[in-house]
């Protein structure tokens, strides 16, 4: 088990580097203009080389990243130049990241708690009036595009529920509309798969011996095909917790939410590099932790994946 | 319940009709089937696929599929009428308690993610009252009881530790756990090659004895039956059409589907022929079948074989078949030639 954490360890921290090596790279490629900032129309070509020259981005590649790579190591990713003008990335990044973080996290603890057990009711009264009702909703939230229930929501339910309609850290009733809107869509697709896998494994041989032995129903769906059935969702949990992270753009603009939503196309389009850089990086690493966490899930719920240590993993 | 001969019935199959629902039509899979299961003994049940073998069993446990169903006739086992029986709560007392089953394919029967010792001992605790420790302790000796080494490790071993013929022998011991008086084996060594069939053949013997069970044997190998089988029974087409001893079935068999199955066994086929195989296919179970279901594919069939369907004929007390060449007034038709010479050879070895 420690043999195949270390293993996947080592290729996650491997990965990450391939990754931030390859932006960073392809970031030196962008127009000059993001490094300048306001400044750049002030200042003669000439001038503009000195200041280029003593940002270091005159010097060799390799020497670049080599810096780049120090810096890292102490937690500096630079400032930014035209986003917020000399504000370092890591200032810019947390302050935007922990709305980011509550939202996404609450969302998904949401829907796992409703919608895993939903699934699995679901399964155990397939074709029943429930099944039918979580299968509507679920063919709901699918068909009809995010964006319509998102302002539904906002517009009616406010009103009907009498909540604030924008976002105020200090107003707790203010959480709770984007957190259940950003639930929707998970909840409706842990309610489908777990239903799925619940369907799937309660077809199979094992829980027809089961059955043979003298379970009882309830004993069969708790002890021998939950467990089952959630190892597929295991491997994709932790990818989906961090994909929540980086925030909806949707619902933060909808209920102004200072969260990381839209950060990335901002500065991109700002040619703010040293930023791109960063959230490159933090996306990036946030999901290779979430794989490396849905493999280790994987490997404690599923003892057949403790003796891959030749390589043969699945 | 005491049989005329003497011997006691444990479960007892009266005219069983089973049915299933299937996109709006109706199949009768179960076509009137009487059947008793002695105390102790070990009875075949043989018949191609489709046939209705695991059709009949499952019914015993209550495991038919949801859209199956009993249509007519009685299961009597002890003081139940498992035919009637309709809840959960109903099964349970005859589920794994009365009634176990060995199932066909070893490598999908185990749950994956608990330890063969939970799994076994999930039965023991279930069906014995064993708890804690002496469930524990119980559960290493059905390990032992099972041919089993090296046990406290195994016990805590997943089922993708073990060989496919070390997990039909956790599958058994599974069954065994429930302390069964009756145990079912759907084909338990389909799934397994030769040289463990023979061991697995032979540990259920074994088990058999050792804990006084009454076993039933689904499997369309015959080669199977003829190690094990004290009785045949022969199902074509969701009926019975010939039942009895072992040797009485081999080797005197009297329905042409008898003769037809024993044909094709390999070892009767002469070197450079191609093997005999049975012309036609299987009747449709959708619609009502008139007379006896083999006619069609039958070369003996006499006219009355069309129009009605044949009774059961005593050939001997225990022996019955139900075709009208047995009747008084049928001509003598003798069973083909290859045959012949394995009953008398049959015969023969049986005297010695």
């Amino acid at each position: 088990m420690l043999w195949y954490i270390g293993k996947r360890l080592l290729q996650s921290v491997l990965t990450l580097f391939i990754i931030i090596t390859i932006v960073f790279s392809l970031l030196r490629l962008m127009p000059e203009e993001g490094y300048l900032g306001a400044a750049a129309e002030k200042m003669s070509p000439e001038q503009q080389e000195v200041y280029l020259t003593n940002l270091g981005l005159r010097d060799p590649l390799i020497v670049q990243l080599g810096n780049f790579y120090s810096d890292l190591l102490m937690g500096d990713l630079g400032t930014s130049v035209t986003y917020r003008t000399d504000v370092a990335v890591t200032t810019i990044i947390s302050e935007k990241i922990i709305y980011s973080l509550l939202f996404g996290l609450g969302a998904v603890a949401l829907s796992l708690i409703v919608g895993v057990p939903l699934g699995i009711l679901m399964a155990h009264m397939k074709g029943r009036w429930l099944d039918r009702l979580g299968t509507g909703y679920i063919v709901f939230v699918v068909a009809v595009p995010a964006a319509v229930y998102y302002i539904f929501i906002q517009m009616y339910v406010t009103d009907i529920l009498n909540l604030p309609m924008l976002f105020d850290e200090y107003n707790s009733a203010s959480w709770i509309l984007p957190l259940t809107s950003m639930a929707l869509a998970p909840t409706a697709s842990y309610a489908m798969w777990m239903r799925r896998y619940m369907v799937d494994e309660l077809n199979k041989d094992y829980i027809k011996l089961a059955r043979a032995k003298g379970v009882k129903e309830k004993t069969l769906m708790f002890k021998h095909v939950m467990r089952n059935a959630f190892i597929p969702m295991a491997q994709y949990l932790p990818a989906t917790i961090l994909f929540t992270i980086t925030g909806s753009i949707y619902i933060e603009s909808l209920y102004s939410i200072p969260g990381m939503g839209g950060l990335l196309v901002d500065v991109i389009q700002r040619q703010d590099n040293s930023v791109v850089q960063g959230l490159v990086l933090i996306f990036s690493s946030l999901g290779i932790i979430g794989l490396f966490l849905g493999d280790l899930a994987m490997a404690i719920v599923d003892p057949r994946i403790k003796l891959g240590k030749g390589g043969s993993v699945r | 319940m005491v049989d005329s001969n003497g011997k006691s019935r444990i479960l007892s199959i009266q005219n069983i009709i089973i049915k299933f629902k299937l996109r709006g039509q109706v199949l009768t899979a179960i076509r009137d089937i009487s059947l008793d299961l002695y105390k102790g003994e070990s009875l075949a049940i043989v018949g191609e696929s489709g046939s209705g073998k695991s059709v009949l069993v499952k019914s015993i446990m209550g495991l038919l599929d949801k859209n199956g169903f009993i249509d007519q006739g009685e299961i009597l086992y002890k003081d139940y009428d498992l035919a009637k029986f309709s809840t959960e709560k109903d099964w349970l007392k005859i589920r794994g308690k009365e009634i176990a089953m060995v199932t066909q394919d070893p490598m999908t029967s185990l749950n994956p993610l608990k330890t063969v010792g939970k799994q076994i001992e999930e039965c023991v605790v279930l069906h014995q009252g064993l708890k804690g420790k002496s469930a524990y302790d119980q559960t290493l000796k059905l390990l032992t009881d099972v041919g089993i080494h090296d046990v406290e490790k195994r016990y805590k071993q997943y089922p993708h530790e073990f060989s496919g013929g070390m997990r039909q022998r956790i599958v058994i011991a599974i069954a065994i756990a429930c302390n069964p008086k009756i145990l079912i084996c759907d084909e338990p060594t389909t799934a397994l090659d030769v040289t463990i069939q023979a061991q697995i053949l032979q540990l259920l013997k074994n088990l058999q004895e050792k804990y006084g069970l009454t076993t039933i044997y689904i499997t369309h190998d015959l080669g199977v039956v003829a190690k094990v089988a004290d009785r045949i029974a022969v199902m074509y087409a969701g009926e019975i059409i010939e039942v009895g001893k072992t040797h009485e079935v081999f080797f005197d068999g009297k329905h042409p589907y008898t003769w037809a199955l024993l044909s094709s066994l390999p070892q009767l086929g002469a070197k450079g022929e191609e093997l005999y195989s049975i012309k036609g296919t299987p009747p449709n179970l959708f619609k009502e079948i008139k007379g006896d279901a083999f006619a069609p594919r039958n070369p003996f069939a006499l006219n009355i074989d069309f129009v009605e369907r044949p009774p059961f004929f005593k050939v001997t007390d225990t022996h019955f078949a139900k075709t009208w060449l047995l009747h008084s007034d049928a001509p003598k038709v003798e069973p083909p030639l290859s045959l012949q010479e394995f009953f008398e050879e049959g015969r023969r070895y049986a005297h010695d």
